[in-house]
């Protein structure tokens, strides 16, 4: 453990994990803020109807009279307006995010417009202006919308730093400590010592989970601090602080312990196949892809209900569970027990494979 | 007194397609240098690496102070301790903290580490360099860093395989005396060489192997015989053997 703690790739990978993610918070957090805070360039030519004006300042539309909206919405501005007495054409770049932007708020600001107006016009002519809506609804949401979208945040991108930091913050170690040992000339030395194989293998492994343990928990300890002291969404009343529950951060917890002692068997028994480091690293590549996939899922297809048996697929169980414990705020315990067996059985699955190939004689010959 | 440390017998071993040993047997004792020679790829080191259990024998035993090898590895893993050319030690750990890491893997127990670990830099003369990491080490000290784990648990039997191949003229010469030093001391010491000045010098009696086969075996006079030398005797036996 002593000679683990003083590799520069473990300390390094400790390090960036706990660095990382409070980085990547960070430039989330203030992309969202400018996002929701920045003010768009309208171009228009025309008459602009009374009073609209008030609503574009109000909306952060920055109104600009320019010659050619068409040709302005190009580069120039973000939208495009003409105003002619039958309506507006409106003019703007689906592929520019800023137009998108803008495009969603000239509609709300515009349905907002049509529905005043009428509501005028109506009561000028002595109609109630409530005949336009005769079946008014009173929402009450059983859960804090603003927390609702830090939960579907947090929801992808927690289980992705999850299996990222225990796959990666502990990867170094189990090569150094398995292709490294052969590199190094130490593994004769090491099987030459009376210890059983398997026990000097629960060693190896124990030693690069905790490190793996410690990467996650690392990334995980300052991702909620940062958390804490960062503001998501606009400046006013719609800004959120994103927060995990205790009961989501004690599942992820011992998710982090499960995946930290598999991931450990998996990438020692692939250090051991590898004649050196560099080997090690690249058998251990495929992992990455394997390992993010099923984080992806969760980004890609938000509403994903699996049945049961899908909590025996080992990743994509740790990812549905942390998923649910903080969306929901609860734990669906039967799928944590299935989570918890299929991911004990993968760990118990690799030590037996990693024990076998330590146990080969062509693991010394090939030395 | 010298009684039979390592008694290997019809010993037979094949490493992938290529049959290493065929049919070894000799027999080392306690309180003696005991001389493996041969040629390179002759089978010195896979005998060695059977002995200390590395390798498990396809025909034939090894016996070391009367455990078998295949029945108790770990009681003869507890009785051996091993040397090679390859300095394989922790770069990051200080001298003593990689023979105190040996110790603890050998079964010392934990309040005797200590005095065993100081026990070992005293003899090997140690002290200057034992704090400092492996990694700054000069090749002799690095080598006296292995014997000092391969010997912190105090093992019966010392086998050496071609401990000198990496060392300049003084480090080599520290090794050929411990080896000395071990043999007064009672232990069976197996000295694996293709240098065979310093078997002449060293051995008391030598086995000489090739190709996987034992071509001689007999004190170091007897062997020699009439050649002027050891060398002479050696080329002699392995051109004749093929």
């Amino acid at each position: 453990m002593r000679e683990i703690l003083r590799d520069r790739r473990t300390l390094m990978a400790i390090g960036l994990a706990a660095l990382a993610t409070p980085i990547v918070l960070f430039v989330i957090s203030q992309i969202s803020v400018r996002t929701a805070s920045k003010t768009y360039t309208v171009g228009y030519s025309g008459t602009l109807p009374t009073g609209l004006d008030v609503l574009f300042n109000a909306t952060a539309l920055k109104l600009e009279r320019v010659d050619d909206p068409a040709e302005a919405a190009k580069h120039q501005v973000d939208l495009g307006l003409v105003f002619t007495p039958s309506g507006v054409e409106e003019y703007y770049d689906p592929t520019r995010q800023s137009a998108q932007l803008a495009d969603v708020r000239f509609q709300t600001l515009l349905s907002r417009y049509d529905a005043a107006k009428i509501a005028a016009s109506l009561q000028e002519k002595g109609v109630d202006p409530s005949v336009l809506n005769p079946l008014p609804v009173t929402v009450h949401p059983l859960s804090s919308p603003t927390q609702a979208v830090g939960n579907s945040f947090l929801s992808f991108f927690l289980p992705y730093i999850l299996i990222t930091m225990s796959l990666t913050g502990g990867l170094s170690a189990a090569l150094d400590t398995s292709a490294g040992e052969r590199e190094r000339k130490t593994l004769e030395s090491l099987l030459l010592t009376p210890a059983p194989r398997s026990h000097v293998l629960v060693g190896k492994i124990l030693a690069v989970s905790a490190i793996s343990l410690v990467a996650a928990l690392a990334a995980i300890a300052s991702m909620l601090i940062a958390l804490t002291q960062l503001q998501f969404g606009g400046n006013a009343g719609d800004a959120f602080h994103v927060q995990l529950s205790p009961l989501a951060a004690t599942v992820m917890v011992w998710l982090a312990v499960l995946l930290a002692a598999s991931f450990s068997s998996v990438t020692i028994a692939l250090g051991t196949l590898a004649r050196n480091f560099r080997q090690g690293q690249a058998y251990a590549t495929p992992l990455y892809f394997i390992t993010i996939f099923p984080a992806s899922i969760v980004l890609f297809i938000p509403d994903f209900n699996p049945n049961l048996a899908y909590y025996l697929i080992p990743i994509l169980n740790a990812v549905l569970v942390l998923r649910d414990a903080i969306t929901h705020n609860s734990v669906a315990w039967q799928a944590l027990a299935v989570t918890s067996v299929s991911l004990i059985l993968t760990g118990a699955l690799c030590f037996y494979a990693a024990l076998k190939l330590f146990s080969r004689e062509a693991l010394l010959v090939r030395s | 007194m010298t009684q039979s440390a390592v008694k290997v017998d019809r010993l037979e071993k094949t490493l992938g397609s290529n049959k290493v040993l065929r049919g070894i047997s000799f027999e080392a004792c306690t309180g003696e240098i005991f001389g493996l020679l041969g040629p390179n790829g002759a089978g010195k080191t896979t005998t060695l690496r059977v002995i200390c259990t590395l390798l498990a024998p396809d025909a034939g035993s090894v016996e070391v102070l009367g455990f078998d090898t295949r029945v108790s590895p770990q009681e003869v893993r507890r009785r051996v301790g091993v040397v090679t050319a390859e300095i394989g030690i922790y770069p990051r750990l200080s001298a003593r903290e990689n023979i105190a890491y040996f110790a603890e893997l050998s079964g010392v127990l934990d309040g005797e580490v200590d005095r065993k670990v100081d026990a070992v830099i005293d003899r090997l003369d140690m002290g200057s360099f034992a704090k400092q990491r492996a990694e700054s080490l000069s090749s002799g000290q690095k080598q006296k860093v292995a014997i000092a784990r391969a010997i912190v648990h105090d093992p019966a039997v010392l086998m050496f395989d071609e401990p000198t191949s990496n060392l300049d003229v003084l480090a080599s010469r520290d090794i050929r005396e411990f080896m000395v030093e071990s043999k007064d001391r009672g232990k069976c010491v197996i000295f694996s060489t293709h240098v065979l000045h310093d078997a002449e010098r060293l051995c008391d009696r030598v086995t000489i192997i090739h190709e996987g086969r034992v071509v001689t075996s007999g004190t170091t006079a007897d062997v020699r015989g009439s050649f002027h030398d050891l060398e002479d005797s050696f080329l002699s036996l392995v051109e004749a053997a093929g």
